[in-house]
């Protein structure tokens, strides 16, 4: 069926796809910016919001993309074809941790996933191979912003479209039924450690794609851009804004977020506020709009309707 | 005297210094409806979390159709034909009647999908008297409804053997008349029925035996019109000096 929100997804999907014909340089860094929020927001949402394990490690899973795509372009392999290794490297990571992770409920598994992180971190500014807290340069090659663009946002709308999929599939039933009841859904016979490992793969994998697109354009990387704790935050913020458990709630989280930052980022007094900001805006979202700006759109939508219904 | 379908063999569950469950053994007979009765505070659900594998017990034996189950994890032993229902019903909130029963039947022992699932889950609300709820939201169910949504889940998975967890708490008495003949006709069916309950009336005109537990212990079992007179379960349940008169 045809309703009104897939037609605007596909409409605005096929013009962020013709973007590159039409605008300029700078929006179109823009669009890029939104695109990597939109696949980072919406991954994490498949495990955080689906099925309820609010994880603050990601940046992992971005830093294992982010290097994997570099170690192996300076290694002399096609970036684009190191994309599916990182993506495998990061769910066989994702499964490693999630296997005593997922022992632990509810903030105990979230902090946990606080301490992989940064574990993480600390690893990669600590070995040699990865060129330490200095980072890593892709190799001097062809580097062409229309194809990172064009990457960037068709795996936007994939994972979107990915995520509508699994919220309609048994494994998305499976996934919501752990999130409100964990005990019931195990006694109806859902094996829910499989499932959430499942779900921590597929987010992990897809946050990988996007590292690795990621290191592609900014052609350098280190621990404290690609693995930084501020950046798991901001993954986590997004979806919650923005109405988690829902798919157009990261999307919008995610345009908030990047508009914010762009903004912010201008500003230069203003650099590192936009966290502040943010994190203001959670707790707004937190007291009095639990289900986030999407559940603020429905609500007054709603009431709108009704009046319009009642007027008639 | 045919196979039984469930034996259970010295179960014992330990909670730190109290022991819940102590040396539990028996077993029950393909198509049978087994009462599991006992005073508050008796070990029941322990026993009935025990079976299922929420809880792993301390020690023990479980034999379902002959393979040993104790201590495989709660979606396993659903997958054998194994389930149990909540004391305290435990809906998913936020989903429809129907959505909550269709879980039952894509993650259970028949792991059905797309229409064969749709089909069997609308022929389950039926069963049920939920036809008329499939599109309501669990959390705007009352709480007849709500138990009976716990049997529908539990139906769904296509079990041998359902465990019933005090269905008929905080039910009015029609209501438990209802529930009563929606157990013996689950039981016609084909399945067997394991049942704790504290309405005595109902496990008389139900049950063709009856286990007692009082403090993790087993003081009783047979038939439930000589247990019911049993001093000892009248004593668990009244205080000794009613068991002495």
């Amino acid at each position: 069926m045809m309703t009104f929100p897939r037609v605007a997804a596909a409409v605005f999907g096929v013009l962020a796809l013709a973007a590159p014909l039409m605008l300029e340089r700078g929006t179109l860094n823009d669009v890029w910016s939104l695109a990597f929020a939109v696949i980072l927001a919406s991954a994490w949402n498949l495990l955080g919001g689906f099925a309820g394990q609010v994880s603050l490690g990601y940046s992992a899973f971005l830093g294992i993309g982010a290097y994997a795509t570099v170690l192996l372009s300076l290694n002399g392999m096609n970036p684009f074809l190191t994309l599916p290794l990182g993506a495998v490297l990061a769910a066989a990571f994702s499964v490693l941790i999630g296997l005593p992770a997922f022992r632990l409920r509810g903030p105990y598994f979230t902090i946990a996933t606080i301490g992989v992180g940064e574990v993480v971190r600390v690893c990669a500014s600590s070995v040699s191979f990865t060129g330490g807290s200095s980072g890593l340069r892709m190799p001097p090659g062809s580097f062409d912003f229309t194809l990172n663009y064009l990457s960037m946002v068709a795996l936007a709308i994939a994972v979107v479209a990915l995520a509508a999929f699994v919220k309609r599939s048994a494994f998305g039933q499976a996934l919501a039924a752990i999130r409100q009841d964990i005990d019931a859904a195990e006694s109806l016979g859902i094996d829910s450690t499989r499932f959430k490992l499942l779900a921590h793969a597929l987010s992990a994998a897809l946050v990988a794609v996007a590292g690795g697109l990621y290191a592609i354009n900014f052609q350098y990387i280190a621990p404290g851009s690609v693995f930084d704790f501020r950046l798991s935050l901001s993954i986590v913020l997004m979806p919650i804004v923005g109405g988690v458990g829902t798919i157009a709630g990261p999307v919008l989280g995610a345009l908030v977020f990047s508009t914010l930052q762009v903004k912010l980022l201008s500003i230069p007094a203003l650099r590192d506020s936009y966290l502040f900001l943010y994190g203001t805006l959670l707790i707004v979202v937190m007291l009095f709009e639990p289900k986030g700006i999407l559940g603020l759109v429905r609500r007054v939508l709603h009431r709108r309707l009704r009046r319009f219904y009642a007027d008639a | 005297m045919p196979e039984p379908i469930l034996s259970v063999k010295a179960l014992k569950k330990r909670f730190g210094g109290l022991l819940a469950l102590s040396d539990v053994s028996f077993s029950v007979t393909e198509g049978e409806i087994f009462g599991v009765i006992g005073p508050n505070g008796a070990g029941k659900t322990t026993l009935f979390s025990c079976l299922v594998g929420s809880l792993s017990p301390t020690s023990g034996s479980i034999l379902f159709r002959g393979r040993e189950i104790a201590g495989l994890p709660n979606y396993a032993v659903v997958a054998r034909g194994l389930v149990r229902t909540h004391q305290i019903a435990r809906p998913f909130r936020d989903m429809t009647v129907e959505a909550n029963v269709s879980i039952g039947a894509h993650f259970g022992a028949g792991h059905r999908r797309g229409a064969d699932a749709r089909r069997r889950v609308a022929e389950i609300l039926e069963r049920t008297g939920l036809g008329e709820r499939a599109g309501s939201l669990a959390m705007a169910l009352p709480i007849g409804d709500l138990k009976r949504l716990e049997i529908a889940r539990a139906l769904a998975t296509e079990p041998a053997v359902l465990c019933l967890d005090e269905v008929m708490g905080g039910l009015n008495p029609s209501e438990i008349v209802a529930a009563m003949s929606l157990i013996r006709a689950i039981r016609d069916s084909g399945l067997t029925v394991l049942m704790i309950e504290h309405h005595v009336h109902a496990v008389a005109g139900v049950t063709d035996r009856v286990l007692v537990l009082n403090f993790g212990e087993m003081i009783a079992e047979g038939v439930p019109k000589d247990v019911l007179r049993n001093p000892k379960v009248v004593a668990a349940y009244l205080g000794d000096d009613a068991g002495d008169a």
